[in-house]
């Protein structure tokens, strides 16, 4: 390996390393969330609303909440990690050290990313063993390579969000404040639970006007082929976010906002 | 515990008339709040020197490291290390540089191993290297037993050795201790101090910031004196002393402050 690859293998090293110290709180608690929620919301929820747009209601509700896994696990994964290394300043560790912002940026950004991919495709797994188990329902995956390029820019999208906020925090308030404000309140609202299609107005509206419910709709257009807005422009417009997100990071990264004295 | 040098000599000996080991021209800093930390500071450390930078709180002396290691970005000027810019295209200039902070900025998830294995890693180390220099570098600090400990269980004191072993992981030329020694007992600092004299006279070049003066005269071979972010004096100790008309480099400090009534020489007097 050259020494550019040693660097960033020992950066993102160093990020997987901390979550997968603190697994119980960072693997364990938000794979029982989920499993929590496929139980309570499927077993409760299903019998009554039996089945949604022709799929079973636990079925239709799955791909949102991997969705979800992967998307809150990597925003706070990546916010925290950063807070808490600005606070103990043992980021000047790095900040100091040859590495380039891109290669410091795309560290920080992975660590996040694959502990979200870790969990969802956990859930996934879960999710499969349970349907088998109570061998009334199956999870299909209608289009795989919609889904993995929907679910990797969600990953990534989320991922730079994560580091966006903890560069900007100064206190640990100001990460719970964007997770418990902002990111849970938008995926929560955005259709995991339900179908827009279902809400009267103005709320199905205000649905649509939430930029989390196109990436539920592609995440289950994946899985179960249905979905409530066009997935070209949905995929094409994520992607255009990631690159502005990524890009607006690496700016912080370079001049050093909030890291750097 | 006993401080055994493990420089690779072959690392840190540099090339006789090269570059010096840090070249600073002209270095401004002001921060967004409108202070002025450094104001046109020059200073050339020549390779294999032993160089104490010296001033009260909020002189100017970590600003000045930080730039150097690219914890702050300098406003104008220009910063050299070894002839390598350490600004824009800083990534040979830092892998000469070890820095010893202030702060105990020690991740709190690491082990101690782990620790300097990553640092390595920062710097391009490969694995065996990583491996084979943690463990020299544990048993040099007398860290050895408590190598998969993690870090925030340890002693102040333990904490100052991990962040000096971490400053040599990568085997730097030049050493930059801001306040090694602060909150350390007497006996760790004196081991300390041997260490760090043995790797200069080895060919490491140490800049030192230190509010102990007696040592900073006994171990230093040039001292600068930086106040209100402008260097204002530099030479040995025996110039400074003899530029402010004193007989250590204590009394110049303290003529330098203001305080001199504070001189060891005065000690008692009052009480007579």
């Amino acid at each position: 390996m050259t020494e550019a690859q040693i660097r960033f293998v020992s950066l993102l090293r160093r990020e997987c390393s901390r979550f997968w110290k603190i697994k119980r709180q960072t693997l364990g608690a938000p794979l029982l969330e989920t499993f929590l929620y496929i139980s309570v919301f499927g077993a409760a929820l299903g019998s009554r609303v039996k089945s949604l747009h022709g799929y079973d209601y636990v079925v239709f509700i799955v791909p949102g909440l991997i969705m979800m896994a992967w998307a809150i696990n990597a925003f706070s994964n990546n916010s925290s990690s950063i807070l808490q290394q600005k606070f103990q300043r043992a980021i000047d560790d790095q900040l100091s050290s040859p590495a380039s912002p891109l290669e410091l940026l795309l560290a920080f950004s992975l660590g996040g990313f694959l502990r979200g991919l870790l969990i969802s495709t956990l859930t996934f797994l879960c999710a499969t063993a349970l349907f088998a188990v109570s061998g009334d329902h199956s999870l299909p995956v209608h289009h795989p390579l919609v889904l993995l390029a929907a679910l990797f820019l969600v990953g990534f999208f989320f991922s730079q969000l994560g580091v966006l906020v903890g560069v900007r925090a100064e206190q640990f308030d100001d990460v719970s404040f964007a997770q418990t404000f902002i990111l849970q309140p938008l995926i929560f609202l955005g259709g995991v639970f339900y179908s827009s299609a279902l809400l009267p107005e103005p709320y199905r509206t205000l649905t649509h006007l939430n930029p989390v419910y196109y990436m539920i709709n592609l995440v289950r257009y994946g899985f179960l082929g249905y979905t409530e807005a066009s997935v070209a422009l949905s995929l094409g417009l994520l992607a255009v976010a990631v690159a502005a997100l990524f890009t607006v990071n690496l700016r912080l990264f370079t001049t050093g906002y909030k890291l750097r004295a | 515990m006993a401080f055994e040098p493990q420089t690779d000599a072959a690392s840190t000996s540099g090339t006789p008339g090269g570059p010096p080991a840090l070249a600073i021209t002209d270095l401004v800093k002001q921060y967004p709040t409108g202070t002025q930390a450094l104001k046109g500071v020059s200073l050339h450390i020549p390779e294999g020197a032993f160089f104490g930078l010296l001033g009260p709180n909020g002189a100017g002396k970590s600003t000045l490291i930080h730039c150097t290691t690219g914890l702050a970005g300098p406003t104008s000027g220009s910063i050299e290390v070894f002839g390598h810019d350490a600004v824009q295209h800083y990534a040979e200039a830092r892998k000469a540089v070890g820095l010893a902070p202030q702060d105990l900025n020690l991740d709190h998830f690491l082990t101690l191993e782990e620790t300097l294995d990553f640092h390595g890693g920062y710097f391009g180390m490969n694995k065996k290297a990583r491996k084979e220099r943690a463990a020299e570098l544990l048993d040099a600090f007398s860290l050895s037993g408590k190598r998969n400990d993690r870090a925030n269980t340890l002693s102040g004191g333990m904490k100052r050795r991990l962040i000096l072993a971490r400053a040599l992981m990568h085997r730097p030329r030049f050493l930059i201790l801001d306040e090694p020694t602060a909150g350390v007992d007497v006996e760790l600092r004196l081991e300390l101090w041997h260490y760090v004299q043995r790797i200069n006279q080895e060919g490491t070049t140490i800049l030192l910031t230190t509010h102990y003066l007696e040592e900073a005269e006994q171990l230093c071979d040039r001292v600068a004196f930086i106040n209100g972010g402008e260097i204002v004096a530099e030479g040995t100790s025996a110039d400074l002393a003899k530029q402010y008309g004193v007989g250590s480099l204590e009394d110049a400090y303290l003529e330098l402050v203001g305080r001199k009534e504070l001189s060891r020489a005065s000690l008692g007097e009052d009480i007579a």
